[in-house]
């Protein structure tokens, strides 16, 4: 709850730093007020509680609220830049904050209502935000684009609460859980549980409820679409599953065929995609689509280590992502363009981008020692355990096409020919988020238990 | 009666609904579509839920489509400006909605739905309301203010003419 | 000693943080000696491990790793005589093999750099061999090949270097896939990757167990990737494009050779499935022959030298195949010394030519570079298979085992040893004896500086005398070797009840004909180089079938690349332009034309891309609540 208010008030104070002329205190002041959100929530750690049968602030809430909190921390840091170019900062802080409020609540909630709320809070700052650089046509399309298609989806996410209401009487999820058990075999609750689902999916991007997600994440600007997937996608995975597993882990039979499929699909999809896409920005798109369906393996193979394979996978992937697209961000300022072209042969001028890179594009790729490796294996394993070995097979062939296109990233940068010996400036920020998430990754990689341990 | 007066509402919002989308004139659209808000508020007295009923009116019926008729009519919007659409990709859309249509009745067909509370006189009553807003419902009501603020910060801040 | 042993692979880590870092503000003499001095320190402990292992076995527990559930894995090194006989072959012929650098690649503008990599190779490496589970094995396993593949493609204007390095990449990947695999059954059936724990479930364990073929067939896959067996061997060839110490230390002495470890290890596992160990045999001898077949009309040093390196990885197959898990360790350990010096010696021509690599425009280079000749030819001995040579021993133990375990491994392994001593004999006359056929103006072909003479002198000891650490008894000797592994495969062994060690006489007698028909096949190469002068014919000249095949490596590569890579690249290729081009980009481009929000707002929603978006949403949902539900 803590964190709820300080998250809320630190938005609204935002607002005001633009009536009163702070704005050059604001994002000090951010960050310190992210930093007491983090310790206000990690104090809540073995102390579970619940706010009005609303919230039931568990330890998952607490590990979920406190990855959310760290990767928005370096996401502010990585961001500070390109925000203070444009006009409305205290807007975009402002809403970025308040989306966070909608993350929180996603992670923690033990009501549909809330889920609905957190869900609609995040989403409607984020297609804000999406068309915030205003002068970019890419960028009002894909606010747009978000806005339409994912007010449809609320529609069916809706659909589903309200035929789940009809069965079982309740929007608590526990009191869902022994009526759902109690009717399973209804057509009202296998409809409702497949059209959550379905709103679900398409907040995490899974195939066939992906197709916003390439136009979306590639119009946007850079560092909104680094947040799309980093805070956005933990936010809707931890939310996936905080409701399937509370609600829905007794009737598997009617969802996890369903579910399969998606992930198949998503995998296939994403990183086969992927492999002809020219531009950066469009590559991590797919991938990002792709890594949502490595993601949602362990929501198919719901057993009793899948919490702890989605807390790892969502949190690395979240910093080698952050690592990506800075390094993106900061290239393609410098260039002008988007394109692998760009980084061609940066190896030389630019040693600490062109590691920082690599590590990212070696954890997207799954490849040891870096944290993608073991987000891999734990997912898989979660598989294994549950006896979905084909899938898991499936997976490890769709990670060997990924890393086809990770390594045309890594080797335009080190194995072509110099295009330019200027090395790009990089800010003291970006130099210490490039630092921090890329340490991470080897650190993670090397001792899975930091994270591991938590849950 | 009621159920009579029921159905009689319902096939009234469902066709008028229709018309929302069957009318080439985009005024005409949103005027069929606050027909189809006062059919259903008549549907929620009906059920008792006579604040529910006049909300709707004065909200959506009111305050909302008001505002896409000043939007429509600003941006002089009508007939001639709306841009071509092969009937082909109109036959699949209607094909593919009409199928999920049918497959959702379908599914849905025979399914029981569970009565909580058996039908009581002050039912959907203010009061009750209110008392489920204010205390059942007090975080989701105060959640959604967050909701509110920043949906109106994201409309200013794409409104608003940037200062260079 | 034994608990400093630890720290062996952390000096060389310590070597690449320090290289990496400084880069280019080290003078290239400081940055050289660093790399090096880090890998003596190790040998030195390495040597210390060896001293005091003998018949031990030590685990020193670095850090508790992953601790989830039922999950558990911790940093730890595993010592034991196979260990540390590995350890002794990484850290002893890679210093070598450093100090050689120093020469090799002092011209080179990414010196340091250079460096940096090869010690973080062996720091990989040395986490492999020390693992004490499979997972950490695997770690290791990976990084090694994440460096082989910086280093094949480390000069890298070249397309071709590119490519090599990136098939590469893949083969291994296939392989680790097997492996990781692999891995993941060991998990579910024994609950553990440790190796103890492991092997001594598996103890309890009958012969021919489907569960446990499965797995070492898995794992077997793997080693075919690392250790370039067929089918998964293209790869290596294609590797000569890195500088050619990286061809000595990685291709040749220690990375490939990560599979036969690998196996050997898994000993036991082995023992309890006959299928598998006749797989590993017959994949094994097969390759050792067709690769052979190869290397007899390839013209390039290096690529006759890969092939050659295959064949050998094919016998070391065989013998694990066959139960000779000692054998093939040793096999291991002399092919190190011989095929290091042979890439050396090859390296320090190729230097010495500035640059050339094909055998038809050298000769006559025996006068020119007196201590490189001198050496490649111990080396080729050793190869061939001529007592008392290093070679010699550990082959014929190989073959002699396969003599018992079945006549035709034994026919054909003596095939291909023929092959061997011709090929290799052949490419020492034409490289230094006869004239010298390329143009004397341009090239002054001159010995190579001390710095690079010095390793070649010595290994060409060590390919000389290594020998005798295994002699076996039936000449005389004690088989110190074998006793030394003993205690390691005392369990496999046990499980194989069959391995009988055929009569003393009838394996002299084997020795005989293998060592005749080495001979035989070394005359006929005199005969056709050094008396008859001919000259393998220029590129584009009509070859016999046979000939054709092998020059050609049978079109392994372009029928992989028809099966494989080609109709890949189609899918991809209609996946980005139908799917990609023709929806999203035409549809990005259409509205990439509107001039202001409104306009774009409105238009957008009607040019048909979001209603596809969405039309595609709710065919999913139909398709999902019809099969769900109707």
């Amino acid at each position: 709850m803590n964190t709820l208010i300080i998250l809320s008030a630190l938005g609204i104070i935002a607002l005001f730093a633009e009536i009163f002329r702070f704005r050059k205190a604001l994002f000090p002041l951010i960050l310190l007020g992210l930093g007491g959100a983090f310790f206000f929530t990690a104090k809540e750690y073995n102390h579970p509680q619940i706010f009005l049968g609303m919230m039931n602030f568990d330890n998952y809430a607490v590990i979920f609220s406190c990855a959310i909190l760290i990767i928005a921390f370096l996401w502010f840091m990585m961001a500070k830049n390109y925000f203070l170019q444009e006009t409305s900062v205290t807007d975009h802080f402002a809403l970025i904050l308040f989306s966070l409020v909608g993350a929180v609540v996603m992670v923690s909630f033990s009501n549909l209502t809330m889920l609905f709320l957190g869900i609609e809070i995040l989403s409607v700052s984020v297609y804000v935000l999406a068309a915030s650089d205003k002068s970019n046509v890419m960028s009002n399309e894909s606010g747009f684009k978000y806005f339409l298609m994912g007010s449809f989806a609320t529609g069916f996410l809706l659909f589903g609460i309200t035929l789940i209401y009809g069965i079982t009487g309740s929007f608590d999820l526990a009191s869902i859980h022994t009526q759902v058990a109690a009717n399973h075999d209804s057509g009202l609750v296998i409809a409702g549980i497949l059209l959550l689902m379905i709103g679900l999916a398409f907040k995490s991007s899974l195939a066939p409820f992906h197709f916003w997600a390439p136009d979306v994440y590639e119009g946007a600007p850079t560092t909104v679409t680094t947040y799309m997937a980093t805070v956005v996608k933990t936010a809707a995975f931890a939310a996936f599953f905080r409701l399937f597993s509370t609600c829905f882990a007794g009737v598997t039979g009617h969802w996890t065929d369903v579910l399969w499929w998606m992930v198949v699909l998503t995998l296939f999809v994403g990183n086969v995609s992927a492999v002809r896409q020219k531009s950066v920005k469009r590559l991590l798109a797919y991938s990002s689509v792709a890594h949502a369906g490595y993601i949602a393996i362990a929501v198919v193979s719901m057993g009793a280590a899948s919490t702890s394979a989605i807390l790892y996978y969502t949190f690395t992937y979240s910093i080698s992502s952050i690592s990506a697209f800075t390094i993106l961000f900061i290239v393609s300022r410098h260039k002008g363009s988007k394109d692998i072209s760009a980084f061609e042969g940066m190896s030389k001028a630019n040693p600490l981008l062109s590691f920082a890179m690599t590590v990212a594009m070696l954890s997207l790729a799954g490849i040891p020692p870096t944290a993608g490796f073991f987000a891999k294996y734990y997912v898989f394993l979660t598989a294994i355990n549950a006896g979905n070995t084909l899938l898991v097979l499936i997976a490890v062939i769709a990670a060997l096409v990924g890393i086809y296109y990770y390594f045309r990233v890594i080797i335009a940068i080190y194995f072509k020919p110099e295009q330019q010996l200027v090395p790009i400036k990089v800010g003291p920020l970006h130099r210490t988020v490039l630092i921090i998430t890329t340490i991470l990754t080897l650190l993670f990689g090397l001792f899975p238990n930091l994270i591991l341990g938590w849950i | 009666m009621t159920v009579y007066l029921f159905i009689i509402l319902g096939v009234f919002a469902i066709l008028s609904a229709l018309m929302v989308v069957f009318t080439k004139n985009p005024i005409h659209s949103i005027l069929y579509l606050v027909l189809t808000f006062f059919a259903i508020a008549g549907e929620y007295v009906l059920l008792n839920a006579q604040f529910l009923a006049i909300v709707n009116i004065i909200v959506y019926a009111g305050a909302i489509m008001v505002l896409f008729l000043f939007v429509v009519m600003l941006l002089n919007l009508n007939k001639e400006t709306e841009p071509h659409k092969s009937i082909l990709r109109q036959l699949i859309a209607v094909i593919a909605a009409g199928i999920l249509l049918i497959v959702l009745v379908g599914s849905l067909k025979g399914a029981d739905t569970m009565t909580i509370k058996p039908f009581a006189q002050n039912t959907g009553y203010i009061e009750n309301l209110g008392q489920v807003l204010f205390k059942d419902f007090l975080l989701p009501f105060e959640v959604s203010a967050i909701l509110f603020l920043a949906a109106m910060v994201g409309a200013v801040m794409l409104g608003k003419k940037d200062i260079k | 000693m034994l608990q400093y042993a630890a720290l062996i692979p952390f000096f060389p880590l310590a070597g690449f943080i320090i290289l990496g870092l400084l880069n280019k503000k080290l003078p290239k003499n400081i940055a050289a000696v660093i790399a090096c001095g880090m890998l003596l320190i190790s040998f030195g402990l390495a040597l210390g491990v060896f001293m005091n292992i003998s018949g031990k076995t030590e685990e020193v527990q670095l850090a508790p790793w992953i601790n989830v559930g039922s999950f558990s894995a911790s940093f730890t090194f595993l010592l034991d005589p196979l260990s540390s006989i590995f350890l002794m072959i990484i850290t002893g012929v890679g210093f070598l093999i450093h100090v050689y650098s120093i020469g090799y690649m002092h011209d080179d503008e990414k010196h340091n750099i250079f460096f940096a990599y090869l010690n973080l190779f062996i720091f990989f490496m040395l986490v492999l061999v020390l693992a004490s589970s499979y997972l950490l094995m695997f770690v290791g396993w990976e990084g090694v090949g994440l460096c082989s593949y910086l280093l094949i493609g480390f000069w890298f204007k070249t397309k071709a270097y590119n490519d090599a390095a990136k098939k590469a990449f893949i083969m291994n990947r296939i392989g680790d896939l097997g492996f990781l695999l692999g891995i993941i059954l060991l998990f579910i059936t024994f609950g553990s990757s440790d190796y103890h724990t492991v092997f001594t479930k598996a103890n309890g364990l009958m012969s021919g167990d489907t569960m446990i073929t499965t797995i070492t067939l898995l794992l077997f896959v793997g080693a075919m990737g690392k250790s370039a067996q067929i089918p998964l061997y293209t790869w290596l060839p294609d590797a000569m494009a890195g500088p050619t110490p990286v061809s000595a230390l990685i291709h040749a002495a220690t990375m490939v050779t990560a599979g036969i470890y690998m196996v050997a290890r898994s000993g036991i596992l082995y023992a309890l499935s006959p299928v598998s160990m006749l797989v590993v045999a017959v994949v094994g001898i097969v390759t050792a022959v067709f690769a052979a077949t190869i290397a007899l009309t390839q013209n390039d040093i290096k690529k006759v030298l890969a092939y050659s390196t295959v064949s050998q990885l094919g016998y070391m197959f065989l013998g694990l195949g066959v139960g000779a898990f000692s054998a093939s360790v040793f096999h291991v350990m002399t092919h190190a010394f011989f095929k290091a010096l042979l890439f050396l010696g090859a390296g320090s021509v190729i230097h010495g030519l500035s640059g050339e690599q094909d055998i038809r425009h050298m000769g006559g280079l025996r006068k020119k570079m007196p201590i490189t000749h001198i050496t490649f030819l111990l080396a080729t001995l050793a190869i061939a298979g001529i007592p008392p040579f290093s070679g010699f021993f550990s082959k014929d133990e190989i073959l002699g085992h396969a003599f018992s375990a079945g006549m035709v491994f034994w026919v054909l392994g003596v095939i291909g040893s023929m092959m061997t001593s011709f090929y290799m004999f052949r490419l020492l006359f034409l490289a230094f004896y006869g004239t010298y056929r390329g143009d004397e103006h341009k090239v002054h072909a001159h010995e190579s500086p001390k710095v690079m003479t010095i390793p070649l002198i010595i290994l060409a000891i060590l390919s000389t005398i290594g020998g005798f650490v295994g002699v076996p008894e039936s000449l005389g000797g004690s088989a110190n070797f074998d006793k030394f592994l003993e205690p390691v495969f005392h369990d496999a062994y046990a499980k194989m009840l069959l391995m009988e060690h055929s009569q003393i006489l009838s394996e002299v007698a084997l020795m005989g004909i293998t060592v005749a028909a080495a001979a035989i096949s070394i005359f006929f190469a005199w005969n056709m180089y050094v008396k008859k002068k001919t000259v393998p014919v220029s590129e584009g000249t009509r070859l016999p079938f046979l000939q054709n095949m092998s020059y050609h490596k049978y079109y392994v590569d372009e029928i992989y690349s028809a099966l494989i890579t080609k109709p890949l690249d189609k899918i991809s290729g209609f996946l980005g332009n139908v799917v990609d081009n023709k929806f999203i980009d035409g549809i990005v481009n259409a509205s990439g034309k509107l001039t202001n929000w409104v306009s774009g707002l409105m238009r957008f929603v009607q040019t048909g891309n979001v209603d596809f978006y969405l039309l595609a949403m709710v065919v999913g949902i139909a398709l999902i609540i019809f099969f769900k539900l109707m």
